[in-house]
This record gives structure tokens, C-alpha cells and sequence, in this order.
């Protein structure tokens, strides 16, 4: 009865915005000090069933426990707060800075790779090897475009249904960041002198739209990634609890 | 003292002045404030716990786990803002019954000492 009561509890004031980790560790310390008022009434003369009873009533009611948390707007996280920060502005900087860091380590790995290939094997990379590195370099940057996004869209979901914020702007975020993210491409083309070559970053989202219809089949392909993904996991939370309420 | 607008502000008083002298866990607290104010100020047990998560966010207080007889405990002590704020409050409230003080009659006379 106390864990279904702590569920409920758990559950308004998540939904209410406040920080899982506060939640967590309010629940948990109730919990404790439950068990102690229940040892004081007993070591007071009471039965095991009275002293619950009492240790209910100075606990506080359901409403007194919940309103005494959401009253502290110190404890509501920030993504409660500033949901349009989170999911309308964060994938945009998401997206914007994980090209920045896989350009920064393409520039930073162009620029040294002559000398780490000479530390490491003691003599100057040749033709041979400059193409395996083109081909590292396109499978880092094919993995940031294609996989990148479809990563982000599950950080939103993970963190939006972790903190039960509205569904909307979960999908509002998930839908940015796998639109954003199929228009972006990265590319290196090897020009052929050492330690040289081209990267070229753009989103077809932005005139002159030269591979719009492709960019576009690429979006539509996100999109029903995570759209899959997600109506995978809604059917299996619906079976979990329709196979909970049987059992109860 | 069931007038919950006129207790604004006394639980954060009561737990910094209580935790002024040692660490506590919640339960624990709970009886030294019931033990220093001749229990004429009964709060709801649990509604101490989100003032104490409060003052702990905003670095008045902080916490730590202890193992205790098999049981890990969630101490919390006071920090240097903590007793800043404290010293604060004592004031404001010294301030607040001197005034009742008068207004019921009697002189300023009425201090603090929990």
C-alpha cells in the first residue's frame, strides 16, 4: 500500500516538473522515515496495524506531501521550465555542435596526421595511405550524419519521458533534430597533395538545394526511424501494464 | 499552530537553527525540532523533506549518505551560506516578536532561543 502510494506520489510530482533525482531520493527518504515512526509506536505500546496507522497520519496526506515539493520552484528541473530551450533550440545546437566537434577533429587529425603516421610506423604516409584515410574519414563522417541525429532523437525521447514532459515537445524536439539532421552533409574529398584535402560542410536546407529530393528521402527516413522506435516502445509499456493489471 | 501564511519561513528557520549544531537525518531532525519547541510547532513529518532539499539546491545545506546500523541515512549539515542566511533569519525573526511583544502589551523582550 505505502510503495503504490509513493508511486502516485512519484508520479505527480514527475509529471509536475520536478527533478527525478529530488523525487527519487524524497520517496526513498519517506520510506525510512516511515519504518522509524512505525518503530517509535511500537516501542510506544502499539500494535504493528496502529502504529502504521499513526505513522501514516504524522507522515502527512498524499496532497500536504506533494504540494510541500511542487511549492519549491528550486526543485523543478530545467528542462520543466524552459521546455521550448530544451526541445525547440536544442537540437539545433545539438546538430550545430556535433559538426563543429567532427570538423575539429577532422582539421585537428588532417593537420597532424603526417607526423602521427611517422611516429607510429617511422616512415611518411604514401598514395595507399592517404586513400584508407579518405575512406576513415567518410565512414566518421557518414556515422555523424546518419547516426547522429537518429541519436539525439533518442536523448529527447529518453530525457522527455524520463521527466514526463508533454508529449508535444518531445515530438516537436525528435522532429527538429531528424529533419535538421537529414538536410546536413559532411564531406572530404582527398586532393591529393599530403596532409591535404577538402571538407565541406552544408544543409540542403539553404538555396543552391542541389540534392533536396535525396536530403528530403533521408529526413522522411529519421522521421519514421524514431516514429518506429517510438511506437515499439508505446505498444510494449501498453502490454507491460495491461499484463500488470491482470496479474493485480 | 495550524496558520500555514503566518509560517512562512519557519520551517527553514527551525531546520538551520536545529542542524546549527550537528548533522541530522530527516527523522531525527524531526524529533530535536518537536524536542526544542515543546512541540507547540507540529509540522507534517514529511514536508520537512523538500525544505531540506530546497536549502540544500541553493547551498544553504548539504547532504551526504551514512551507513547507520545496516540503514543508509541521508545526513545533512549546515554550510558557511547556511549559517550566513541563519543569522539573517534570527534577526528578522527577533525583530517580528519583539514587535507581537509590544503590540500584545508586554515589552520587547522575546528571543530566540530554540
Amino acid at each position: 500500500m505505502l510503495q503504490s502510494r509513493f508511486d502516485r506520489l512519484s508520479e505527480r510530482l514527475l509529471t509536475a516538473g520536478i527533478v527525478p533525482r529530488h523525487v527519487r531520493r524524497y520517496c526513498r527518504e519517506l520510506g525510512d522515515h516511515f519504518d522509524d515512526l512505525v518503530r517509535e509506536e511500537k516501542a510506544g505500546g502499539a500494535t504493528r496495524e496502529l502504529a502504521e496507522t499513526r505513522a501514516l497520519a504524522r507522515l502527512g496526506k498524499d496532497d500536504t506531501l506533494a504540494d510541500a515539493m511542487l511549492s519549491r520552484p528550486e526543485l523543478r528541473s530545467f528542462m520543466a521550465r524552459y521546455p521550448w530551450a530544451v526541445f525547440g533550440l536544442g537540437p539545433i545546437a545539438l546538430l550545430a555542435l556535433s559538426v563543429m566537434g567532427g570538423l575539429y577533429l577532422e582539421f585537428w587529425l588532417l593537420n597532424h596526421s603526417g607526423g602521427i603516421f611517422r611516429l607510429w610506423t617511422g616512415q611518411g604516409p604514401g598514395p595507399v595511405n592517404a586513400k584508407l584515410a579518405t575512406e576513415v574519414y567518410t565512414v566518421y563522417n557518414t556515422l555523424i550524419v546518419y547516426g547522429g541525429p537518429l541519436l539525439f532523437a533518442w536523448a529527447l525521447y529518453w530525457l522527455g519521458s524520463r521527466q514526463r514532459i508533454p508529449m508535444a515537445w518531445t515530438i516537436t524536439g525528435v522532429a527538429i533534430v531528424c529533419v535538421l539532421g537529414g538536410f546536413q552533409d559532411i564531406i572530404f574529398y582527398d586532393t591529393g597533395c599530403r596532409g591535404c584535402g577538402h571538407l565541406i560542410v552544408h544543409s540542403d536546407l539553404v538555396p543552391p538545394f542541389q540534392h533536396f529530393a535525396q536530403h528530403l528521402t533521408r529526413a522522411a527516413l529519421n522521421l519514421a526511424i524514431a516514429g518506429g522506435v517510438w511506437w515499439f516502445k508505446v505498444k510494449r509499456r501498453t502490454s507491460h501494464a495491461l499484463a500488470l493489471s491482470r496479474a493485480a | 499552530m495550524p496558520n500555514p501564511s503566518f509560517m512562512n519561513g519557519v520551517p527553514e528557520l527551525l531546520v538551520l537553527r536545529t542542524l546549527e549544531a550537528k548533522e541530522m537525518y530527516g527523522y531525527e531532525l524531526v524529533q530535536a525540532i518537536r524536542a526544542r519547541t515543546n512541540q507547540a510547532i507540529t509540522l507534517g513529518e514529511g514536508v520537512v523533506y523538500p525544505a531540506l532539499h530546497a536549502l540544500e539546491a541553493v547551498g544553504m545545506l548539504k547532504s551526504r549518505r551514512k551507513l547507520v546500523n545496516g540503514r543508509t541515512r541521508v545526513y545533512y549539515a549546515l554550510t558557511k551560506k547556511g549559517e550566513k542566511h541563519l543569522a539573517g533569519l534570527v534577526r528578522h525573526w527577533q525583530h517580528i516578536t519583539d514587535a507581537i511583544g509590544l503590540a500584545i502589551g508586554g515589552t520587547a523582550h522575546a528571543a530566540i532561543a530554540l
